[in-house]
């Protein structure tokens, strides 16, 4: 490790261990590495060839990093393809930091021995036992299913169906944030049907909502609804988190983006903006969406500088908010 | 030629002896794996197994069908090291034990999908093991009717078990109706499907048995050992006399070519605590005792545990 913490300073959980919050630099907050749909490790056409996904990752975060690209958060939790061991090469080999999720979401892509246990009745799980299960990924460490644990988690993600919030799904978001009460984590929430909802629930549990980030704020029923300078006036980080992505009926384009974040920041909100692409490194078992994890520095960035965002303004959105939030309280 | 695939490959029928048609060496739902309370190390894992495996050997058993399903801890390598250093052979499934155990990528899957990926697994082999599967698993989700989903993969499976030969195996037989329909529509006989946990206690009062025999499927009384006199019983478990009854009424009614037994033990459960003092060696230990005393003769034990297993694992040219 590169980076140890500096002694009193805030720390941050990567996959090679905590490391100092200010030797962060840019953030991605919302990305994907791995990603493997439930299920697909298992079908028959699917192939999961280790060297050429390294391969494939390698050079998309060495990429990222000559961009001026740090740190990359792989949010999407723990049962999605994260893959420790290959994401720990990762960040050895490119230097770049990596911070790996725990939690799960939507309850559509959980697995059935969260949903219809061997109980009678099969009674879903309740908010406490997703949260015993999330905390110890980070105070024990994350898992490789039946074989070990490794690093603590930096965060934990969760998220509702776009339908509306089921019943599991609040039981999920209230567990994530009893985990970050806990273990002084941030969590991560992928809104449902209503960002100001789903937020009320995790901070219903005492949650303090600059420890949690609100993604996918750039749908254009949220902005419709004025959701993302609601969610920041409740005090949680607002993630615009779909930067390039232009042609997509339900999200707003980048343009609309900027002018967005421009807003934000009129507004007093520049503390509490992010930007991310949620881009997928490697997608099996679903379609790829091979977007460049530096999209954000690459093109957002002189978009937004082009619009009259302060250096300032951007340095803060893409270093020190990012940090503020993943920092371990 | 008669053929049953094992992990091991292809064997006669004729060298499978007695088959313990309905078993676990380990189960677990999905994402059971995430959660550490369940784990254990390779060491305990062979520990609690081999020793189990060995003696349903030595008594006599010759083959062991393993019917965990595809997102369930099925375990193709490692039931291959078991096989060889034992001598049972274990039969393998490609298939779900249920809709509500497949994955999303499984539950967004159309049927041609579905049934590509059962044959393929028949046919080619299982993952990267080379090992064929010789079963298909099929079953009802929690709730007592059967899902979209569930009779989306009873669809899947009568086509891949039309175009492979080899047979179904389904967890619960309530709600058999849609099931036959769809065995027929896809032109699967009936005898080429067995209608699995037709004798547990939560299943067996609403399970028409005798309907889906006279329909021509054979009837799984599978659960045998998951009694109520159990010094910690799950809630699917049964009195050992009701169940015996049950079976040997079913048995009178003249359908013992149609029946098949079995204990659905866990060698070492995956994903749950498992059932304290249940295995497979019920079947030498307590039901071949029980039957014999019933007054069944060597040769009806011979064909409920010999040749029916076998007839129905056989693989249809």
């Amino acid at each position: 490790m590169t980076d140890a913490p500096a002694a009193g300073g805030g720390v941050v959980n990567t996959v090679l261990g905590p490391v100092a919050a200010d030797d962060l630099g840019v953030v991605a907050v919302h990305e994907a590495l791995l990603s493997v749909l439930p299920g697909a490790e298992h079908g028959h056409d699917v192939t999961l060839d280790r060297a050429e996904i390294f391969a494939t990752l390698a050079g998309k975060l060495a990429a990222f990093r000559d961009q001026g690209g740090k740190t990359i958060v792989d949010s999407t939790g723990m049962f999605h393809g994260r893959d420790l061991r290959l994401y720990e090469a990762l960040s050895r080999s490119t230097g770049v930091h990596i911070v790996a999720s725990t939690g799960m979401g939507p309850e559509e892509l959980l697995g059935g021995y969260f949903l219809t246990p061997q109980t009678n009745p099969p009674t879903p799980w309740p908010a406490d036992k997703f949260a015993a299960l999330f905390t110890k990924e980070i105070t024990e460490g994350m898992v490789i299913p039946r074989l070990e644990r490794r690093a603590p988690a930096g965060l934990v993600a969760t998220a509702a169906a776009t339908g509306g919030m089921t019943a599991t799904e609040e039981s999920l978001f209230r567990g994530a944030a009893r985990t970050a009460l806990a273990t002084g984590v941030p969590v991560s929430i992928r809104y449902g049907a209503d960002a100001a909802h789903d937020l009320d629930v995790v901070l219903d549990e005492g949650l303090a909502a600059d420890r949690v980030v609100v993604g996918g704020l750039d749908r254009k029923d949220a902005v419709a609804a004025g959701a993302p300078a609601e969610v920041a006036r409740r005090g949680a980080y607002v993630a615009l988190d779909h930067v390039g992505l232009n042609d997509d009926g339900a999200h707003i384009t980048d343009r609309e983006r900027a002018a967005l974040v421009l807003d934000l920041v009129r507004a007093g909100h520049g503390d509490r903006v992010l930007l991310s692409g949620n881009a997928i490194g490697v997608a099996k078992g679903h379609p790829a969406y091979d977007l460049p994890f530096g999209h954000v520095l690459t093109a957002f960035v002189p978009l937004l500088e082009s619009l009259g965002l302060a250096g300032r303004d951007v340095r803060r959105i893409l270093a020190d908010n990012p940090r503020d939030l993943l920092t371990l309280r | 030629m008669s053929r049953v695939n094992t992990v091991l490959g292809p064997v006669p029928a004729e060298e499978l002896g007695i088959v313990a048609v309905h078993e676990h060496i380990g189960y677990g739902m999905p994402g059971s794996e995430l959660d550490a309370t369940w784990w254990k190390t390779p060491e305990e894992r062979y520990a609690e197994t081999v020793p189990k495996l060995r003696r349903f050997h030595e008594r006599g058993g010759g083959t062991f069908v393993d019917v965990t399903g595809i997102c369930n801890g099925r375990d193709v390598d490692y039931y291959r090291s078991l096989s060889a250093k034992t001598g049972v052979h274990i039969v393998a499934c490609t298939g779900f034990v249920g809709g509500d155990t497949a994955l999303p990528f499984f539950e967004r899957a159309g049927v041609d999908y579905l049934a590509r990926q059962f044959v393929h697994e028949i046919t080619v082999g299982i993952g990267g093991t080379g090992a064929r599967a010789g079963v298909i698993k099929v079953g009802v989700s929690r709730g007592g009717r059967m899902t979209e989903l569930d009779k989306r993969i009873y669809r899947a499976a009568a086509r891949a078990a039309v175009t492979t030969g080899v047979p179904i195996l389904t967890h619960l037989a309530i709600d058999p109706e849609p099931a036959v329909a769809i065995f027929a529509e896809e032109g699967l006989p009936l005898h080429r499907v067995l209608f699995g946990h037709a004798d547990d206690g939560v299943n067996a009062p609403n399970t028409p048995d005798v309907w889906i025999a006279e329909q021509g499927g054979r009837i799984g009384f599978d659960t045998f050992g998951y009694e109520t006199e159990l010094e910690d019983p799950p809630f699917w478990a049964r009195p050992r006399k009701e169940r015996l009854d049950h079976f040997l009424g079913f048995v009178g009614k003249g359908f013992l070519d149609q029946a098949l037994v079995s204990a659905d033990a866990n060698c070492s459960p995956l994903g749950w605590p498992g059932v304290k003092g249940h295995t497979v060696n019920y079947i030498f230990d307590d039901l071949i005792p029980d039957l014999r005393a019933a007054g069944l003769d060597e040769a009806t034990l011979t064909r409920l545990l010999h040749d029916n297993p076998a007839g129905f694992l056989t693989i249809q040219d």
